[in-house]
C-alpha cells in the first residue's frame, strides 16, 4: 500500500512539474519555431513562403520520428534550421519536443497513447529510447 | 482500497498528459507576433566603415582592411535567429550562387555574428554549412563582445541580448565598395537579391 501512496505522490508531483513547463513551451514555441513551421505546426509560419526550401508539415514528420530523432534535429538543426543545441539547455530542449509533439497532433486523429505520449517521452530519458531515425532531404527546414 | 490508489494514478497520468497539449494548442494559435518577411527598403549611402579584426569560421584572425579592392556584401545573422536571419543568409546564397565566374574574385561576402556568446567559430561553420555557402568568398566573422561591439556600431547596427540564442537587431544587408565604403543599404528582412547583383556589378571596376 505504502509503494502505492508513493507512486501516486510521485506521478502528483509530475504533474505539477509538467504543468509549471507549460508556459517555457509556449515560449520556446513561439519564440523559435512558430516564424517557419506556423502556429499550427502545418509549415505555413509568417516567413515561410519567403524560405528556399519548404518547410515541413509537423503531422507529417514529428508524428513519424522518435524522440531521438526530433532532438537531434532540434540540436544540430537541419537544412537552414538553426541548431539549437548550444542556446538551450536540455530541460528546454525536452520542452520544445513535447511542444511540436503536441502541435503535431492538431488536426488528425489521436489516439489516447499519444496524447500520454509527450509527458513520458519529453519528460522522462528512457534507456529503451534507441533510434529509428529516418532521415528526410538535407535542405528541408526543420523537423 | 487499492483500485482506488490506482485510479487516482491513472486520472494523473492522464491529466498530465492532456492538460498542457490543450493549453499549448490554445497559446500556439495565440502567439502571432512575428513579423511577416517584408520587402526590404534600399538606401544609397556613403559610409566608410572603421577598419577591423574578427575572426573567422575557421578559427583564423580576419583583417577587414585585406579586402579593400574587393567589392563586399556584408549581413548581420546570429545561427540560432528563427525569423529573420535564414531570410538575409538565403538572399546572400542567391547572391553568390548568381556570380559570374570572373565576378568572384572581385566580390566577398561577410556574415557578422551578433551573438558572440553563442556563435563560436565551428558554430557559424556548421551554420554556413547547412546552406551550402561557398566559403572561397564567403566568410563567417565572430569575435568578443569587445570587438563586435564597434564593427556593429560602425554600420549602425544595433544588437540587444534578449535572452541566451535571442537577440535583437537592425536587419541590415550592406554593399561595400573597393574602398572599404558602404554604398548600398538595404533594411529588412528579404531584400531583393537581383537588386544588390545590380548594385554590387555597378561597383565592379568593368561597370
Amino acid at each position: 500500500m505504502l509503494v502505492l501512496r508513493i507512486f501516486a505522490l510521485a506521478a502528483l508531483l509530475s504533474l505539477q512539474f509538467a504543468c509549471s513547463r507549460n508556459q517555457e513551451m509556449k515560449t520556446l514555441y513561439a519564440e523559435r519555431c512558430l516564424a517557419c513551421h506556423g502556429a499550427s505546426g502545418r509549415g505555413d509560419g509568417p516567413i515561410a513562403s519567403s524560405l528556399p526550401v519548404p518547410v515541413p508539415d509537423f503531422r507529417l514528420t514529428v508524428e513519424r520520428k522518435s524522440v531521438r530523432a526530433i532532438r537531434k534535429v532540434i540540436v544540430d538543426g537541419k537544412g537552414i534550421m538553426p541548431a539549437y543545441g548550444p542556446a538551450l539547455s536540455r530541460l528546454e530542449v525536452q520542452d520544445m519536443i513535447r511542444a511540436v509533439r503536441v502541435v503535431s497532433e492538431e488536426g488528425r486523429p489521436v489516439e489516447w497513447w499519444e496524447k500520454i505520449g509527450p509527458l513520458l517521452y519529453a519528460h522522462c530519458s528512457l534507456p529503451w529510447q534507441f533510434g529509428d531515425d529516418e532521415e528526410e532531404p538535407q535542405r528541408g527546414a526543420g523537423p | 482500497m487499492q483500485q482506488r490508489g490506482l485510479g487516482i494514478v491513472l486520472a494523473t497520468v492522464i491529466l498530465a498528459a492532456l492538460v498542457p497539449a490543450r493549453e499549448i494548442r490554445a497559446a500556439s494559435h495565440q502567439s502571432e507576433s512575428h513579423p511577416q518577411a517584408q520587402e526590404s527598403g534600399r538606401s544609397q549611402v556613403h559610409l566608410p566603415i572603421a577598419d577591423f579584426s574578427l575572426t573567422d569560421q575557421t578559427g583564423r584572425p580576419f583583417r577587414f582592411q585585406e579586402l579593400r579592392g574587393k567589392v563586399v556584401l556584408v549581413t548581420f545573422i546570429y545561427t540560432t535567429c528563427s525569423d529573420v536571419c535564414p531570410l538575409l543568409t538565403s538572399r546572400m546564397v542567391l547572391v553568390q550562387r548568381d556570380l559570374k565566374g570572373t565576378e568572384r574574385s572581385s566580390v566577398y561576402l561577410l556574415g557578422i555574428t551578433t551573438d558572440p556568446e553563442i556563435d563560436r567559430p565551428q558554430i557559424l561553420k556548421s551554420y554556413a554549412g547547412r546552406y551550402g555557402v561557398d566559403f572561397s568568398n564567403w566568410s563567417f566573422l565572430t569575435g568578443s563582445p569587445g570587438e563586435l561591439a564597434p564593427v556593429w556600431k560602425s554600420f549602425r547596427v544595433q544588437v540587444q541580448r534578449k535572452a541566451r540564442g535571442l537577440v535583437n537587431h537592425t536587419p541590415l544587408t550592406a554593399l561595400l565598395d573597393k574602398a572599404g565604403i558602404m554604398r548600398f543599404a538595404y533594411f529588412g528582412t528579404s531584400p531583393d537579391h537581383r537588386s544588390m547583383l545590380r548594385d554590387l556589378r555597378s561597383l565592379l571596376p568593368s561597370s
